[in-house]
């Protein structure tokens, strides 16, 4: 059966059947800004609900209940905070919020329980400090994530901070590109380690060198969500200079097929890329260009999953950062302003036109950051004074390297504890393991409340994705579960996880993954990734092993 | 016609359904679950299954939608409706592919008169035995001897105690039986509703099947279906009803109102959208209930 249809539908056509568009037919989601202060003065409880989607535009999502409380994701592109920026942060989640702040996968910073009646004061506040969360929801260009490391690395191939830069400018607030058939994920990095997850974006530049000139290859298609797809390489090197009219023509050729817009569950650049293939793919991109493309091929995939953890030298002599966890990517204000406070004093400013010197905040893809620039011999001292903070760089590879979604009690969508319930699997499997979690190597958690996998569940090592059970609670309420994904990654594994286990009971599931940890510690052959050992045991095989004892069962 | 959508490793439409994981490892963590009657088997999509499907399914018929449910779940699938247009029309193509189709609802004791009449129409048009679930007695003994009959007046909670025991948990009791649930929801309706695919994973509802065979019509097209087919009509839409729940709690609208004037139009401070834009069906209606009525469960 074909998916798309054959014919484009006209535009009539598709705001017959697509709310969303018929809504940004009527009024487009920034405009919604203008009528910020009428909305605010007629109060909440008059303020029609498709203003409310339209606040998306402006990174605001009601928190939950929808009784007038705002999540708000700040976009940070590249991850690069400036001390003065995160200070602004903090100060709005201690100002405006009620001190709550969550790092996100995609580079972001989320706040929470932020009031309408305040959002003029809120977005001039970000807008004074040169950050922004317009476009970060909605039907745009999501925050353009990059390398953590970009600029500092030893090991990268050219810093392309400056085109990051270039497109997170170019398409905010762009009325063209701010009515987008669906959301849209772009990544651009020349990291050698690919640390920026290339595979699952909907377009990945992958920096790249020919004849010593910076280039980028561009893979296309890729995300998760209910439709998992890993990226296809478009086949293409397209120099530096131009870099950003290509991604404008990707999106032109996606964004100007109505195709991708009469139904919102195919409206993902990924649909597209699949119907087409890569192939016939980059023909349209080409001929939206009006001109062809010079061959390539993108960089083979790293042996394994990098995040730039720990402490290194960076590439200007004397300097080196550091990559400190951030246990369940949990900042609140107060941390965001005492960092912020510690960044600053080691730079002995604020913000710099200078920017190797400042010491930046650098946002990482796993929900932690990066301090950049710090003088190399002050680092024992910063580590202690970040430890006193919250964020000791030693918590340990479970904690740096899980993730949950936001989930309870905030997010609409969840079904199950998120956060909670991954401090309660990381905690059990460190009591479980004690000395031994050096065996663990670099498991990587990666849990969700439903399945829009913000924290990507489909490729970790043990992915989780909450569901409820049929079996009720005592008093007759829903008792919570979750999905085991076993055998995704990225890197030279990449590979979507299957839900092998299903609807493992709340109450149970850290034992569950103590088990099936434990199964591969002592099977795996010298060396084998816990993926490799999922892939090579039949679903049969490691049910039997994750079986939880009967007398929990019983309970 | 049977559909065959998936090219690799997808079960047939006419496979014999399989058990799910669960019941096939005894031992394994799911198996806590109640255990399945003697002869009733679980076949439940998992997430990578239903992503697939849903996007192989989006541009069929609701017809090919059906057809292809009711051969893989047969018994183990059944339409809610608390026939308003979209559950009728659903039933009707459903019933001419599979008279044997089951369909369900809720009497939730609130009911106006006429979706008793319409429920006696189905009945004899049909010659189906419809499944009437209804409230847990000794909860609504205990719900209008303490709070009134009248208690969904005095408060946003209290009308979301009442939704609760009258509607939603006889609703989740007559889920909890199936494998495949076919609900009237269409992508035109409402924001939210936008994006729903036409199979998903149930998981406000302990993970069966959702199918929703209409989501890319309109309304006018579901009338049209209708009245082609001669299918019974909910007589209050011919009185400016848009939306028909409970007898005291919808109400007409006038042309141009807004629908949402229909229903609850007493409350204040109740959360946005949950009138008739986050149902049961979406499980929009339970996350705030829960929200509400017990609060966020981990406060950060």
């Amino acid at each position: 059966m074909p998916k798309a249809p054959e014919i484009e539908p006209d535009w009539e056509l598709v705001r017959k059947r697509n709310f969303v568009e018929r809504l940004k037919h009527e009024k487009g989601g920034l405009a919604v800004l203008d009528d910020l202060p009428a909305m605010i003065a007629a109060g909440y409880e008059a303020v029609p609900e498709e203003d409310m989607v339209r606040l998306q535009w402006y990174g605001l999502y009601h928190d939950k209940p929808k009784l007038g409380h705002f999540m708000m994701r700040v976009k940070v592109p590249g991850g690069r905070l400036t001390p003065r920026g995160l200070r602004t942060i903090g100060e709005i989640s201690q100002r405006f919020g009620r001190g709550h702040g969550e790092l996100t996968t995609r580079q972001n910073i989320q706040l929470h329980w932020l009031e309408m009646a305040r959002l003029p004061e809120v977005l001039a506040t970000l807008a004074a400090a040169g950050l922004t969360s317009t476009g970060a929801c909605g039907d745009n260009v999501r925050n353009i994530t990059g390398c953590p490391v970009a600029g500092l690395d030893r090991d990268e191939l050219f810093d392309c901070r400056e085109l990051l830069r270039e497109a997170a400018d170019f398409f905010i607030r762009n009325r063209e590109y701010s009515d987008l058939p669906r959301k849209h994920k772009i990544t651009v990095s020349a990291c050698v380690h690919q640390c920026n997850a290339p595979e699952m974006h909907c377009i990945a530049l992958l920096g790249t060198l020919r004849d010593g000139q910076p280039g980028f290859a561009v893979k296309v298609g890729g995300g998760l969500s209910t439709w998992p797809r890993l990226a296809d390489d478009l086949g293409v090197f397209v120099p530096a200079a131009e870099a950003l009219d290509v991604l404008r023509a990707i999106l032109d050729v996606w964004r100007e097929d109505r195709r991708y817009r009469l139904s919102r569950a195919r409206a993902r650049l990924k649909f597209m890329v699949d119907d087409l293939g890569p192939r016939r793919f980059r023909e349209r991109v080409e001929a939206r260009l009006g001109r062809p493309l010079l061959d390539g091929t993108a960089p083979a995939a790293p042996a394994s999953e990098t995040d730039h953890a720990g402490v290194h030298p960076q590439r200007q002599t004397g300097l080196a950062y550091a990559g400190f966890p951030v246990y369940l990517g949990l900042m609140n204000g107060e941390q965001m302003l005492r960092l912020a406070d510690l960044a600053a004093e080691i730079s002995g400013r604020e913000d710099g036109r200078e920017e190797r010197e400042v010491v930046e905040i650098r946002l990482t893809r796993r929900q932690n950051f990066i301090l950049a620039n710090l003088p190399a011999e002050r680092v024992p001292e910063i580590v202690r004074r970040v430890a006193a903070i919250g964020f000791p760089l030693a918590a340990g590879n479970l904690r740096r390297l899980a993730i949950a979604c936001t989930g309870n009690p905030f997010c609409n969508f969840t079904v199950a504890e998120t956060k909670g319930r991954l401090r309660q699997i990381v905690d059990h499997l460190e009591a479980a393991f004690g000395e031994q979690a050096a065996a663990l190597g670099e498991l990587r958690l990666n849990l969700d409340g439903c399945p829009h996998a913000c924290a990507h569940h489909w490729i970790g090592d043990i992915g989780l994705q909450g569901t409820t059970l049929r079996e009720r609670g005592a008093a007759g309420e829903r008792l919570q579960g979750y999905d085991l994904f076993l055998r995704g990654g990225l890197a030279r594994g990449a590979a979507i996880g299957r839900p092998v286990l299903r609807r493992v009971p709340g109450d149970v599931v850290h034992l569950a993954i103590e088990r099936l940890c434990r199964a591969w510690i002592d099977g795996r052959e010298p060396g084998e990734p816990i993926q490799q050992f999922f892939t090579r045991h039949s679903d049969e095989q490691l049910i039997d092993i994750a079986g939880v004892p009967a007398e929990v069962l019983a309970r | 016609m049977i559909h065959e959508p998936l090219s690799q490793g997808a079960p047939s439409a006419l496979s014999v359904p399989r058990p799910a994981t669960v019941s096939a490892a005894p031992g394994a963590p799911g198996a806590r679950g109640v255990p399945a009657a003697p002869g009733a088997h679980r076949d439940l999509l998992d997430e990578f299954e239903a992503g697939q499907l849903a996007n192989d399914f989006d541009a069929a018929t609701p017809e090919e939608m059906l057809e292809w449910a009711l051969a893989r779940w047969q018994k183990q699938l059944a339409i809610c409706t608390s026939f308003q247009a979209e559950g009728m029309a659903l039933f009707d193509m459903a019933w001419r592919i599979d008279p044997a189709v089951r369909l369900f609802t809720v009497d939730t004791g609130r009911l106006p008169q006429e979706t008793y009449e319409i429920m006696e129409q189905v009945r004899e048009r049909y010659g189906a035995a419809i499944e009437v679930h209804v409230p847990e007695a000794r909860k609504l003994e205990r719900m209008t001897t303490h709070f009134g009959p009248n208690l969904f007046r005095r408060s946003v909670e209290a009308r979301l105690l009442c939704c609760s025991v009258r509607k939603v948990e006889p609703i989740r009791g007559a889920l909890d039986a199936l494998d495949a649930w076919v609900t009237g929801l269409r992508r035109d309706q409402w924001a939210s509703r936008a994006n729903i695919r036409k199979i998903e994973i149930d998981h406000d509802h302990g993970g069966l099947a959702k199918i929703n065979p209409l989501a890319d019509w309109t309304a006018e097209e579901v009338w049209d279906y209708n009245r082609a087919h001669d299918v019974p009509v909910h007589p209050l839409y011919a009185r400016g009803y848009t939306s028909i729940g409970c007898m005291p709690c919808t109400r007409p609208t006038g042309d141009g109102e807004d629908p949402r004037a229909g229903r609850w139009w007493w409350e204040k401070n109740a959360p946005k959208e949950c009138g008739i834009h986050c149902p049961l069906e979406t499980g929009g209606l339970e996350h705030e209930l829960e929200a509400m009525l017990h609060g966020g469960e981990a406060e950060r």
